[in-house]
């Protein structure tokens, strides 16, 4: 009879390892106990006993892969139960790396198997009942069940996979043998106690390790009734047993494999910092987690967030310049590091796409040069910027989905009932983006003498806070300086921004023939998680077709 | 911050939450019916308890003593003097608490309290006056009572309890002990050391029931010895008063029922929790169907102004679970990101020998099919436990296999309630069996079991061969 051995539970949360060596080969007589792969897991180099005692008759796996828990690894071909006592004493022999397993103990286990087996002659059914899962949990849904009647079964098999609030387990036997009834069906609801499997175990099946545990197994119900009977018949009487009996510990965390090892002291540092003490990485002994450690956690923790738009890439590391030549280190400004990060996180967490358009603004040009003085003596200037910042609002309201934000978390776009337009501004300090509040309610004018003051409030450092935030969109006029065309990069959370180059005179082929145009190129960056190809092409297009037909704003806008 | 904290019960978990808030400058309200702190555990329990064994382990002592070639002539007790030590030693320490509470400006209130409200508590005092208190948070820390069977209560004053039983009435010529658990084995060997013929009838199959049979098995060795007779698996099934004594019908193993006269009964079947009387009702505490309250990890219950610790609040009911769970409510209420998170509680049974365990048991592991290597060391390879004639001792770790961290220590032997501290540290701590087996222990004492329980782990143990591989 072939018998598959999987990869046993190795701990909790640990779900996979990689397998560093196979230390059996095919025709290999394997004790029980003997190591058959050696696998490393991110908390130690292991090596997994078998559980079975054969001839190895397969080998599934090769090292350098990774196995899941309850992998098949190999199959024996089940050797006689004679010669797999016979052989214990031997097994000591045959482990000398084996890490911490007591080999005394192994050998009296063998032994009480082969007695208990002459003792039992007939075989038994036994109910395998839903294990504890794990603190708090009491019932959990069957997604599969992964036996039938008829199938032979061994310990630590996989029988049921369930749902939990927390995950998606196998349920691993806790028995050998036939499976005789299958009680639940994929579904179910299965409740902690509750009977998964009948099974029939017995001579026939003996020989594997779970044997010794067959009467135990067979017992606890019993014993379980007769408790509960003298519960009932005499009430009241909890008290003494109650105290010592195990499992009913409400409230007291049975220590157990997998609990993160901290000092208490470690463990209450962590829980004040809001850190799950059981994500944080020991440095210490097998993962011993010190003070230094939950910092450390923290720290990086910290660090991730500002580092979020780099999406986990660190940073490589950066060479020694000076050895090509000479340098000047100087510490980055306020500005400049927070510029760095802000775009950073824009640049990574919006999908930019950048629409170009040219609008003709020949005759827009001398409607601003004729207005000019006026908006001058007002204290202002009446410049290509401050028309945009009125073309945009109204352009905003035309194509609402460029005056909102995304939540991606919450699956939400924001829209906006207000036009507040950032304009970016170069000081030698920095960029900065002061915020020009309520676009749409406010003349060309007005607009204009704003703009000249907070430009100038940035230049000088004197901006408050209050007059950088709030914006719904954002202006950037390269113009001044030169260019053609660049891609702006969307100041986030806000979903688009224009780019302004310089204007020039353009021939335009129009009414039969090239006529010189003064032509501005814009250039739309934008956010494709909201909006469009299309739309951006049509926004901009609107944009355009204002500044050539400034009617239009008040037709449409 | 001047909260107004009002606590219920003054025991261990009672005092300990109302004079850490206090510290941490609330305005708290201490109500108990005695005249001073100490609850169950100073008046009735643990401590009036380990001064008459204390006594107990005394004599015991000087009559093995003649096998070292000093002999005593047999004791002459006063019983009166000895209650008044008891006495003397429960009246020291519920006043020096008294005083103490004084100190820290806690309005000890001697009187009973019932919820009116989640705001409001109505306290009948002592004195027969009463009064309303409002508060913004109440600690309930009223403990748990005397567990009974209701068929078996006789009203007879040869019917012991654990509190009757500590008050001494006299040395009985007999005394059936009623329940092999830890009250019943200790006030058992007090009355047996005594001088009194003592039997005890158990219905499970071991004494101790949960504790591991490995530990059990020398305290059980060395009670069949001493005490008259142990009966297990057997049920007591009537009571009755006859002339100079109780007369027991018991149902033994093998369903047999036979019928013995004590001159005394001491029931000890256990304690269970009591909110009765409380008026829970008037407020959204929630208790399960076993009459413990429920609470989250920081011991709050579903009344978000109510908290609850202690032996009402669930199991281990262990003074020392009390008052550890009173600094976790009271930092919780004072804000504190806090939480119940021990990952051991010993307990500790103070017949002789002692018998004491923390975290994981063979038991639990086996129950739970959490794997374990087991290393146990036997204290006949103890010097220091020969010096004292009692090689009837074991020291056990209980160790995961993987990683070798301590998951339980379990521990058999005079002063394993002593002992027992050190493991519960090192599970705290995350210890593996390197680091026990690293620590250097004074020698020569019973703590260097522990050491050595460790290095045969590695089968490297100086007084034992057992080589591992």
């Amino acid at each position: 009879m072939a018998i598959e051995f999987k990869l046993p539970e190795l701990g909790e949360n640990i779900e996979s390892a990689d397998v560093l060596n196979i230390l059996v080969s095919v025709g290999d007589k394997v004790e029980k106990d003997q190591g058959v792969i050696e696998i490393e897991t991110d908390k130690a180099t292991i090596e997994v006993p078998s559980t079975l005692t054969g001839v190895v008759k397969e080998i599934l796996i090769k090292s350098g892969e990774k196995v899941k828990v309850g992998q098949s690894i190999v199959t024996f071909e089940e050797a006689n139960q004679k010669a797999a006592i016979k052989t214990v004493e031997k097994q000591v022999e045959t482990l000398p790396a084996k890490k911490v397993e007591a080999k005394p103990a192994a050998a009296i286990e063998n032994k009480t198997t082969f007695e208990t087996k002459k003792a039992k002659s007939a075989s038994a059914v036994v109910d395998m009942k839903l294990p504890e899962l794990g603190e708090n949990i009491e019932s959990a849904d069957v997604l599969n069940v992964l036996v039938k009647p008829g199938d032979i079964i061994e310990k630590d098999q996989g029988v049921i996979e369930i749902e939990t609030d927390k995950a998606t387990i196998e349920v691993p036997s806790t028995l050998s043998g036939k499976v005789v009834d299958v009680i639940l069906k994929s579904g179910d609801k299965a409740k902690v106690g509750q009977t998964i499997l009948k099974i029939e175990t017995g001579d026939t099946f003996a020989g594997e390790v779970s044997e010794e545990k067959k009467p135990a197994v067979i017992q606890a119900p019993v014993e379980e009734k007769v408790e509960f009977k003298n519960a009932a018949n005499i009430d009241s009487t909890k008290g003494e047993r109650d105290k010592f009996s195990p499992g009913e510990v409400d409230n007291q965390p049975p220590i157990s494999k997998g609990a993160a090892p901290a000092a208490p002291s470690v463990r209450r540092i962590a829980r004040e910092l809001g850190v799950d003490i059981n994500k944080v990485q020991g440095t210490g002994p097998f993962g011993r987690i010190s003070m230094d450690d939950v910092k450390a956690y923290v720290k990086k923790l910290n660090e991730n967030r500002e580092t979020l738009p780099s999406l986990g890439i660190k940073q490589e590391a950066l060479p020694d310049f000076s050895k090509f030549g000479e340098v000047d280190i100087k510490p980055m400004s306020n500005i400049r590091a927070k510029t760095a990060v802000h775009l950073s996180y824009a640049w990574s967490s919006i999908p930019h796409v950048t629409q170009h358009d040219k609008a003709d603004i020949t005759e827009l040009e001398k409607i601003r040069k004729s207005h000019n003085p006026k908006v001058e003596k007002a204290g202002g200037k009446l410049t290509v910027t401050a028309i945009l910042l009125k073309v945009v609002a109204a352009a905003l309201k035309v194509f609402p989905q460029f005056n909102s934000s995304v939540d991606l978390e919450k699956k939400e776009v924001i829209y906006k009932k207000y036009f507040n337009i950032g304009i970016a501004v170069d000081t030698e300090h920095g960029l900065i983006v002061p915020v020009v509040k309520n676009v749409d309610q406010k003349n060309l004018t007005e607009l204009a003498v704003e703009m000249n003051a907070i430009a100038e409030k940035a230049r000088i450092r004197k901006i408050s806070l209050d007059e950088l935030q709030g914006g719904c969109f954002t202006i950037t006029n390269l113009g001044g300086i030169g260019g053609t065309s660049f891609t702006p990069i969307v100041n986030s959370p806000e979903v688009a921004i224009l780019g302004v180059s310089r204007s020039s005179l353009e021939p335009v082929y129009m009414n039969g023939a090239f006529e010189p145009r003064l032509m501005l190129p814009l250039s739309l960056s934008y956010d494709h998680r909201i909006i469009d190809g299309a739309d951006a092409a049509r926004f901009l297009r609107w944009v355009c077709e204002a500044l050539e037909q400034p009617i239009k704003i008040l037709i449409e806008g | 911050m001047n909260k107004k904290i009002v606590v219920i019960g003054a025991g261990p978990g009672g005092y300990a939450a109302a004079f850490l808030a206090a510290d941490l400058g609330m305005e708290v309200t201490l109500i108990d019916k005695e005249k001073n702190p100490g609850g169950v555990c100073l008046y009735r329990g643990c401590i009036p308890s380990k001064a008459l064994l204390h006594v107990a382990k005394l004599i015991s002592e000087a009559e093995e003593a003649k096998n070292w070639g000093i002999e005593f002539p047999k004791p002459n007790i006063d019983l009166n003097k000895l209650r008044e030590f008891k006495n003397n030693v429960v009246g020291k320490l519920t006043g020096g608490l008294g005083i103490i509470s004084k100190q820290r400006k806690v309005n000890y209130i001697s009187g009973t309290a019932r919820f009116m409200n989640s705001e409001t508590i109505k306290v009948d005092k002592t004195d027969g006056s009463s009064a309303e208190i409002k508060f913004d948070k109440v600690i309930i820390a009223t403990g748990s009572v005397i567990a009974t069977i209701p068929s078996l209560n006789i009203n007879s004053k040869r019917v012991l309890n654990s509190t009757t039983a500590l008050d001494l009435p006299e040395i009985p010529k007999s005394l059936l002990v009623i329940g092999g658990g830890y009250i019943g084995l200790e006030l058992g060997s007090v009355y047996n050391s005594l001088g009194t013929k003592v039997s005890v009838v158990e219905m499970t199959p071991g004494l101790l029931p949960g504790a591991d049979r490995d530990l059990v098995s020398f305290l059980a060795k060395r009670i069949e010895k001493k005490f008259d007779k142990v009966m297990l698996s057997s049920k007591v099934l009537e009571l009755r008063e006859v002339q100079n004594g109780i007369g027991v019908k018991i149902q033994s193993a093998d369903g047999n029922i036979s019928e013995h006269v004590y001159d005394y009964v001491l029931m000890s079947i256990g304690r269970k929790p009591e909110t009765k009387g409380l008026g829970l009702e008037n407020t959204r505490v929630k208790v399960n169907e076993r009459g413990w309250i429920v609470v989250n990890e920081q011991l709050k219950t579903s009344d978000p102004n109510i908290y609850a610790i202690g032996d009402i609040a669930g199991e281990p009911m262990l003074a020392h679970k009390a008052s550890h769970e009173a600094r976790v409510a009271v930092e919780a209420i004072a804000g504190h990101k806090v939480a119940f998170e021990p990952k051991a509680i010993p307990a500790v049974v103070f017949t002789d020998p002692e018998i004491a365990w923390a975290g994981l048991t063979e038991n639990q592991a086996k129950e739970k099919n959490i794997k374990y290597e087991v290393v146990k060391f036997p204290w006949a390879a103890s010097g220091r436990a020969l010096t004292l004639d009692r090689s009837d001792g074991v020291t056990k770790l209980i160790i995961d296999p993987i990683d070798q961290r301590i998951l339980g220590v379990g521990i058999c032997g005079p002063g394993a309630g002593e002992l027992i501290a050190e493991g519960v540290l090192a599970i705290e701590m995350g210890a593996n069996v390197t680091d026990l087996k690293l620590t250097i222990h004074p020698h020569p004492t019973l703590s260097e079991t522990i050491m050595e329980s460790a290095e045969l782990f590695f089968g490297q143990s100086s007084h034992i061969y057992k080589p591992n591989r």
